[in-house]
């Protein structure tokens, strides 16, 4: 510790912070703009210049440690004379479009200028005008107002891990620009918007549309990932106009991803559902709440009394709040069925009785950069859960972890990889990790994993791996989305358990959609009711229900063809089911074809609930935008169907009492990552030609799938095509560029064919969750090309 | 992608680049890309191509913006195409004061070219530059690696002559 | 004295000879609408959009006006038009909550919007005096001359 004297006042301060940092911390204030507290120190735009006593010249307090007995002035004639002269020469090349700019009222450097500018500038030569880059569908640029802080260039190396905006030019030639005018393809861009101290980089959706002081901002949650990002939503006139992040260190940081930022826009979208609908006589017609609801609450009532409850079933959404997926499965219980999931995209449930009360992460976010191993099993964790993989980025970065993956896609992160094993067979590759644990622990498996590792040889890969976990002080396992709709996803877990606790490491399961933990906790699972008890009535799971053939469903928030990994299953049993209520926020081409009453409900922004994020952590956020047209909270459509079911329980008055109600009932589960299943059989997995499919990162929902600026990024639109590697296409006469019929489970489709030598051998990638895929089966399964 | 990008640099160019990467830890081989910037210039007759450019990041594996970067940077590295023989006219202060000017408007009227543009048959680029370091004998210019010292119209005229 | 007074009848005399004396001077009094009374180049009446001379409107849709407006009487929609310039989809005034107060024209950066010397209008109907953005254009379209030449009066004093 060091004592240090800022504008007379004594402070105590760690030894080694920069000046800012201890001015910070004692509320003193000090005008900055390059200087970011996240960020790596620049020093470049000076205007944090202050006194120190003994110092020839004034010293920049971003890049200057603090000593012992240092005097400083902030506030000084000397200090102050400093910092107008540099205000004056930032202010030089500085257009003084303020009232067009959507930076003015919340500008560092108009309210910097209010405070140190002088009110005529002695400049009278021309100003420098510079072009504006087209960074892509997210980000407007008007580069002229740029004052060089590159607070976005290191943003883009230091956080996003992609250096895509840089300074080229020198002198007064510099400017921010990327390289041949590419676009800014990062997952996380958006943040320059946020760290852009002036208007140069603003939000293209929603450009010109507000002005902040006309703004309401409300707190809420993204629904997207499991993260659970703390958001602000700005509101103007009951609608969401802009996300932004709110800081919250254990969750998000100050960032959130570009899914968590823009959805909002599909808040209005041309196909938001804004008034009940019910099917009569195969013709659509616009209808009132009571009549659908009326409809809705008989249909399901005949098919109960004549056929049996359990000829219906409840499929819900990843990413619906805690209280929806508690009164949905109060709701089916109560009519007598446990037919109830929210597992849309997984397909092994042989080991559900046996897993941990909810998908957890197994330790706090913040751990995740103290890490000194990780192994990734079946995730793209940069583009599934965009700010867990940028806590492992800083892992890497700070601490060295090293990070290993066993993937069946070689995908791109912004780390390093230290091993990495690619295949279709996640589980032989786990095996193989496994039997060099085992061999250098001395222990022995569980009997009923031993079919498993039985003529295993462990690769160099293998051994690699196993000896990193061993030997890393602080090491986790983490099973991703691809993980969770593995054909095999038992045996994943099982090995992926035993090696953990091997290797004195912990596993954490990257869940799926924003709430999956919410959905467990609330009983929306066929075996489980709500706080992590046994079902009463068990039930099937969704693709027991599919393949059962049920005659009625009840869907909430889905889109089914698109957000259950088997499209054509699910497509079938649909539309051959008798009565199919959906709850959704979206028409759609799906549930238009697929459903009888379609009853509209409020997206994120317009519904009280809450949120369960991986870690375990409860956010609860109020509805902040006016609910389109007629529709209402879905928990308070359920609440309405339950009455009219003649169902006890649903007379609850706000979100807040069903929060209550659940909280009694969550108290005391038990909190911990680890399942002990039996394996009785392994999986067979199947041969030949595979699909390997997993979601995009702009197909995760209905919400993000319909967010305009997310479709027409880089992401989205590199995510429809077909690719494989060359010796693959090789032996079905392929090239990049052709055109190629795929069929699967009966559906067909024709794709151009992209040469991408990140895949396996035998396997295309084709991704799920995408309108082009849907009719095509699963991930995994077996699929069949040709050339078109 | 970028294997094809690399092959843009020749053998020997990739030789004397690693020779340069060799003198830096194994971890921060970008330090070497002023050298391997370069390199590439000479090999592509005095400037840098885009694609250069990036077969050069992607050696180093950098970012291709932070290589651009570096080549946008210093004066020393071409952009664009320069003719056989590049002149470079320091016009500050100490060769101001002893006539660069003329040196300037000479060369300008004898090559029949403006200052950063190439004559036709491509054997000259004229380019200002800041100060070379030869204040006592200015005005100075330096052709390709060469300096010329006290300049006159006349010594200009036979300078240039003697170039091909 | 008060008897002397009351008996002269002085205080009756006094006051009509300031009758009389305005009887005979010159009168004041404006005979509307034949006459007019005479205006200031400030003078604060029915407001205008103004145009630049080449016919493009010049609100930038800041929202000034409207942050500013003491009366909530501006009513702002905006969006990028398809040539990327800031412009307003809807630009209204309520004219039945209007106060007059000039301070919209005092805080707009481009001299779009400014109150007229026009105070003769009417609304046969509420909504008649809700000025759109179309009606406020074609105010100033028609007046564009009287008030360019009133802002290039008051210019040295602003």
């Amino acid at each position: 510790m060091v004592n240090i004297e800022i504008n007379g006042k004594v402070i105590e301060t760690r030894d080694g912070v920069t000046l800012i940092e201890a001015a910070d911390s004692a509320g003193i204030t000090i005008p900055r703009f390059c200087y970011h507290s996240k960020l790596s120190i620049a020093a470049s735009c000076r205007m944090c210049l202050v006194e120190v006593e003994k110092a020839p010249k004034p010293l920049p307090a971003c890049a200057t440690p603090v000593s012992e007995g240092m005097k400083v002035h902030t506030r000084s004639p000397k200090a102050i004379a400093a910092q107008r002269s540099v205000m004056e020469f930032l202010l030089i090349n500085h257009p003084l479009d303020c009232p067009i700019c959507d930076q003015g009222g919340e500008c560092d450097l108009q309210e910097m200028a209010m405070g140190y500018g002088s009110g005529i500038s002695r400049y009278t030569e021309g100003k420098r005008v510079v072009h504006n880059p087209d960074l892509g569908a997210l980000i407007a640029t008007d580069m002229t107002r740029c004052i060089h802080c590159t607070r976005c260039v290191r943003f883009g190396q230091e956080v996003a891990g992609m250096m895509e905006l840089g300074a080229p030019g020198r002198g007064e030639h510099m400017h921010i620009g990327t390289y041949m005018e590419g676009t800014v393809d990062s997952e996380l861009s958006g943040n320059v918007i946020d760290l852009c101290p002036v208007g140069a980089l603003t939000s293209k959706p929603y450009r010109y549309t507000a002005r902040p002081w006309e703004l309401r901002s409300y707190h809420s949650i993204s629904p997207h990932d499991c993260v659970g990002s703390n958001i602000r939503v700005d509101v103007r006139n009951g609608k969401a106009m802009r996300v932004v992040p709110r800081e919250n260190e254990t969750v998000n940081e100050t960032w959130i991803a570009d899914r968590d930022r823009y959805s909002y826009t599909a808040n209005d979208h041309p196909e938001r559902l804004t008034q009940p609908m019910i099917r009569e006589e195969g013709e659509w017609i616009a209808s009132d709440w009571d009549t659908a609801l009326t409809r809705a609450a008989e249909g399901l009532k005949a098919i109960a009394e004549r056929d049996g409850a359990e000829q219906l079933g409840a499929l819900a959404s990843y990413s619906a709040t805690t209280e929806e997926f508690y009164l949905l499965q109060k709701l089916m219980r109560g009519i007598g069925s446990g037919n109830i999931d929210h597992r849309l995209r997984q397909v092994d449930f042989r080991d559900q009785a046996e897993q941990p009360a909810y998908p957890a992460l197994g330790q706090a976010i913040q751990d995740l950069e103290l890490l000194d191993a990780v192994l990734l099993i079946g995730s793209n964790i940069r583009k599934d859960q965009p700010l867990l993989a940028q806590r492992l980025r800083k892992a890497s970065r700070n601490n060295g972890a090293q990070i290993m993956a066993i993937n069946a896609v070689d995908y791109d992160f912004t780390f390093p990889l230290a091993q990495k094993c690619i295949t279709t067979d996640l589980g032989a590759e786990l095996s193989g990790v496994l039997k060099a644990l085992l061999t250098l622990t001395g222990d022995s498996a569980p009997d009923s994993l031993q079919p498993l590792l039985t003529g295993v040889e462990p690769s160099e890969a293998q051994q690699n791996i196993a000896e990193t976990l061993k030997a890393a002080p602080q090491a986790t396992v983490l099973l991703g989305n691809t993980a969770a709709s593995y054909p095999a996803r038992a045996e994943l877990q099982a090995l992926a358990n035993l090696i953990a606790e091997l290797a004195g490491a912990r596993v954490g399961l990257l869940a799926e959609g924003g709430n999956s933990a919410g959905a467990w906790l609330a009983g929306c699972l066929p075996h489980r009711e709500a706080g992590g008890r046994a079902a009463t009535v068990s039930g099937m799971d969704w693709r027991a229900m599919v393949k059962a053939g049920l005659k009625g469903y009840l869907s909430l928030g889905i889109e089914p063809e698109l957000d259950c990994i088997e499209s054509a299953a699910v497509t079938k049993a649909m539309e051959q089911a008798e009565f199919v209520v959906a709850l959704t926020a979206y028409t759609g081409e799906g549930l238009m074809a697929q459903a009888d009453v379609l009853l509209p409900i409020g997206t994120f922004l317009e519904t009280a609930g809450s949120f369960i994020n991986t870690e375990g952590h409860w956010q609860s956020f109020g509805g902040v935008a006016r609910a389109a047209g007629e529709s209402r909270p879905a928990w308070k459509v359920l609440r309405v169907l339950g009455n009219l079911l003649d169902l006890n329980g649903f007379a609850y008055t706000s979100a807040e009492t069903i929060r209550t109600e659940m909280e009694g009932l969550f108290g005391d589960v038990p909190i911990g990552n680890r399942s002990e299943w039996t394996m009785s059989e392994p999986t067979k997995l199947h041969q030949g030609l595979l699909r390997i499919a997993d979601v995009p990162i702009y197909a995760v929902d209905p919400m993000v799938r319909r967010a305009m600026p997310l479709q027409a990024t880089a992401d989205a639109l590199l995510a429809v095509r077909l690719s494989a590697n060359s010796r693959t296409l090789e032996k079905y006469g392929l090239a990049d560029g052709d055109q190629a019929t795929v069929s699967q489970d009966g559906g067909e489709a024709t794709f151009i064919v992209a040469v991408d030598e990140r895949l396996p051998d035998n396997a295309v990638y084709l991704p799920a969750g995408i309108s082009e895929t849907r009719g095509l089966g699963g991930s995994f399964s077996p699929i069949q090309l040709a050339k078109a | 992608m970028s294997e094809e990008k690399i092959t843009l640099l020749s053998d020997a160019s990739r030789a004397e680049i690693d020779r340069w990467v060799a003198k830096y830890p194994t971890e921060k081989k970008q330090s070497a890309v002023m050298a391997a910037l370069r390199i590439a210039q000479e090999q592509n007759g005095g400037w840098l191509s885009n694609e250069l450019i990036e077969a050069v990041a992607h050696y180093l594996e950098m970012a291709p913006i932070a290589a651009y970067e570096v080549a946008s940077f210093y004066s020393m590295y071409e952009l664009s195409p320069v003719g056989r023989h590049k002149i470079n006219i320091c016009t500050n202060i100490s060769c101001m004061l002893r006539g660069s000017d003329e040196v300037v408007s000479h060369l300008e009227q004898r090559l029949g070219i403006k200052l950063g543009e190439t004559t036709e048959d491509g054997r000259f680029t004229l380019k200002e530059v800041e100060c070379l370091g030869a204040c006592v004998n200015a005005p100075m210019f330096s052709i390709d690696k060469t300096y010329y010292e006290n300049l006159t119209p006349e010594t200009i005229d036979k300078i240039l002559e003697n170039l091909e | 004295m008060q008897l002397l007074k009351s008996l002269t009848l002085k205080e009756l005399r006094s006051g009509l000879g300031v009758t009389g004396r305005y009887f005979f001077r010159k009168k004041i009094t404006v005979q509307y609408p034949e006459e007019r009374a005479p205006q200031s180049p400030r003078f604060r009446g029915l407001h205008a959009q103004r145009r630049y001379p080449n016919g493009e409107e010049r609100c930038i849709a800041c929202k000034l006006c409207e942050v500013v407006c003491p009366a909530l009487a501006i009513t702002i929609e905006s969006e990028q038009r398809e040539d990327g310039s800031r412009r307003t989809t809807r630009y209204d005034i309520d004219l039945t909550k209007c106060i007059f107060c000039g301070f919209c024209e005092e805080a707009c950066p481009v001299d779009a919007i400014v109150e007229t010397r026009v105070y003769e209008y009417h609304g046969e109907q509420r909504g008649d005096l809700l000025m759109t953005k179309e009606k406020l254009l074609a105010v100033g379209d028609t007046h564009e001359a009287q008030i360019a030449a009133d802002r290039a009066e008051d210019a040295k004093y602003r």
